[in-house]
């Protein structure tokens, strides 16, 4: 026992001690805050009116014009005069001017600006107004149908609000499926990650030959477990870490901003009311006034993070053993990075095909297709962090949960038989061949084989 | 010492190991000769606990060895290394406190070794920073560091400079004189006749020549040890 503690030791501290570990640390929780911030900066940031000047030589489209909150439109009169008015102040930032033409309707118009290009916003903006001005005229000129009229058939849009029926909160499933997407990834990046490093560290410690020094003072099976066991506390720190440093980044974030989140609650407390009381009509006044931003903004204060982060901790400790063992044992069966791919491939295929089955699984989070994903050992890390955003019943986590603990001894089985034999095996290229020979070996004849490659 | 008795080996088909006994006294220094192949290693790795033996026993002072036996031996593989990414003397330590030392006590005995070795300056270096030679010493420290009953050496000369293999023989002599049984696994005929009283000859799975050097030599009618090796391998 003191000396699997010892293994851990080293495996954990040469790796903490490392920068890239430290990097890492600290990038990922600005990333993490980042992510937080922009849409409460975005919707806090103050909005710069840009003012437009219409010469509109056709008198058509001049007075149809409507200012809004970001572009405010104002008659000019004549081109020089407006020319001079944008070289001369600040008082205006583009010129829009609209030729005459001779007994047709103009269907071009041409935009001035002095130094600083007008953005993306104003010109569409200018073309919309354009386009609906002109469409407005040949509707009641031609056809005879009033501006109203059209808007009242063009905008019969309908937006689907969704509510859980038992807590009467809004489901905002679209914010469950991009937290659930990100959980599935984090979890699959930090299994294959970490998994990688343990097998890295075996393949370092048998190409440097400091094997054969190492097993004559510890078993192979115990400077294997010692090596998973503390790359996964090194895994295990950095979560912590990031949690604790995301954490204090989104409070920092959170109070800087606190009216805006405030109002965020407030509308999500109303919608709740609203559902619950039937009044669809006030929860859709309530809705309306959310512009999409802000709608994203509550939809981080309705996703439950204690329970995410401690999910995850739990899938994340329970899947990287299962298969840090077996790339543990990858490991032991190569010389070199390049031939190690041979027996990666199959342990990360179960791990990239529950990745590869998000977009079914997004389509029906709670389908059957979902369930067993989420209940097969392998999958099911990768699986069910994605479906936690969106509540999953307690006796399908525990049953995952309980057949991923069942599987391990297994796999520690059958990763320590292999890294037995190949953390003492130079030369030759392993087969899988040569591993099914070996599993099915009994420990005497495991070693004969082994010894047989060294001859 | 350490008794070798009957030890089998056999890969598949192939035998590695045929019968062998092998007599180690206590306080000798024992050299273990053969071409590539014969087994020498194996023998090694059977005696390390690292490999079990089809049939036969290892008794190390009258008592069949156990795994925790392990402990109070000294091997210095063929194929050997250190993580280079570790400071030295960390990994001096780690290396150490596997073998069973506390902390303190692995510090104080390393420093006193490494100023032996003129390597004290290196302690907190990096192990791919230093030559192949210094690697060798840093090697031959963590062997022998728990002060070992019975060490092993296989093939300890390879890779010192003339200068440094002179030094390593004399630590060797200096721990024989201190207590420390011997076996050293070399090619080269020099030092074993130099150092061993007395000499085992592996060849094809079978101890073909045993016994005390002097006699030996005195059997072939005084020729080298280089010598009466090309022979014996031959007339098999």
């Amino acid at each position: 026992m003191r000396k699997i503690l010892l293994v851990i030791q080293r495996e954990y501290l040469t790796r903490v001690r490392k920068t890239s570990f430290w990097v890492l640390t600290i990038l990922v929780p600005i990333l993490v805050a980042g992510l937080y911030a922009v849409p409460i900066i975005l919707a806090t940031k103050p909005l710069e009116q840009s003012h437009v000047l219409v010469v509109d030589e056709t008198d058509v489209f001049v007075q149809e014009f409507r200012s809004s909150e970001s572009i405010s439109y104002h008659d000019a009169g004549s081109l020089e005069y407006a020319k001079n008015q944008i070289k001369n102040g600040d008082s205006a930032d583009v010129i829009v001017y609209i030729p005459a033409r001779s007994n047709t309707i103009p269907n071009d118009a041409f935009m001035y600006y002095y130094s600083d290009a007008p953005s993306l916003n104003v010109q569409s903006d200018i073309e919309n107004q354009l386009q609906r001005i002109l469409r407005d005229r040949i509707l009641l000129d031609v056809h005879g149908i009033s501006p109203d009229d059209y808007d009242l058939i063009t905008n019969t849009h309908i937006k689907l609000h969704t509510s859980d029926i038992e807590t009467g909160r809004d489901g905002f499933l679209e914010v469950k499926v991009v937290v659930g997407i990100l959980l599935a990834l984090l979890v699959f990046m930090a299994v294959f990650i970490f998994g990688s490093q343990v097998m890295r560290g075996v393949m370092e410690e048998k190409g440097n030959r400091i094997l054969e020094i190492i097993v004559c003072s510890v078993k192979p099976f115990q400077l294997m477990m010692g090596k998973v066991v503390g790359v996964g506390l090194v895994g295990l720190t950095q979560f912590l870490l990031w949690v604790l440093l995301s954490g204090v980044a989104m409070v920092g974030v959170s109070i800087s901003n606190s009216d805006l989140l405030e109002q965020a609650a407030a509308r999500q407390e109303m919608t709740s009311v609203a559902t619950k009381g039937s009044e669809a009509v006030a929860q859709m006044e309530a809705q309306q006034q959310a512009a999409p931003i802000s709608e994203a903004v509550q939809g981080l204060t309705a996703i439950n993070f204690p329970l995410i982060v401690g999910m995850f901790l739990l899938y994340f400790l329970v899947g990287y053993l299962l298969y840090a063992t077996l790339f543990a044992a990858a490991g032991s069966l190569v010389d070199s990075e390049t031939d190690s791919q041979q027996f990666t491939l199959p342990i990360t295929i179960p791990l990239l095909l529950s990745f590869l089955m998000l977009p079914a699984l997004i389509n029906e989070p709670s389908g059957s297709l979902a369930q067993w994903f989420s209940i097969i050992p392998f999958t099911s890390p990768v699986a069910m962090m994605f479906r936690i955003p969106f509540g999953v019943p307690l006796w399908q986590v525990l049953l995952s949960v309980g057949l991923l603990l069942a599987t391990f001894p297994l796999c520690v089985w059958l990763a320590a038989k292999t890294y037995r034999w190949g953390i003492l095996h130079y030369g030759k290229r392993t087969t899988y061949r040569d591993v099914w020979k070996v599993l099915r070996m009994n420990k005497q004849k495991s070693d004969s084989s082994q010894e047989k490659k060294k001859l | 010492m350490l008794n070798i008795n009957h030890i089998s080996k056999s890969f598949g088909t192939f035998k590695a190991l045929d019968s062998i006994d092998i007599h180690v006294r206590k306080g000798e220094i024992f050299g273990l000769m053969g071409p590539n192949g014969a087994g020498k290693t194996t023998l090694i790795r059977i005696i390390n606990r690292i490999i079990e033996p089809d049939e036969g026993e290892v008794l190390l002072n009258g008592v069949a060895m156990k795994d925790e036996d392990v402990a109070t031996l000294g091997y210095l593989p063929e194929e050997r290394g250190l993580y280079k990414k570790m400071k030295v003397g960390d990994q001096a330590v780690y290396l150490a406190q596997l073998k069973g030392l506390s902390r303190q006590e692995a510090e104080s005995r390393l420093h006193e070794w490494f100023s032996r070795f003129e390597i004290e300056p290196w302690w907190n270096r990096k192990v791919e920073e230093l030559s192949k030679g210094m690697q060798q010493k840093v090697q031959f420290i963590t062997t022998v560091l728990h002060k070992p009953q019975l060490i092993i050496f296989d093939e300890p000369f390879s890779g010192f400079d003339p200068v440094n293999a002179e030094l390593l023989k004399e630590e060797m002599l200096r721990l024989n004189s201190e207590g420390a049984t011997i076996i050293l696994s070399s090619h080269n005929m020099n030092s074993i006749e130099e150092l061993c009283s007395h000499v085992a000859l592996l060849n094809q799975s079978h101890v073909v020549l045993s016994g005390k050097l002097e006699d030996i030599k005195q059997q072939y009618s005084g020729k080298s040890l280089s010598e009466i090796f090309v022979q014996t391998v031959k007339q098999k």
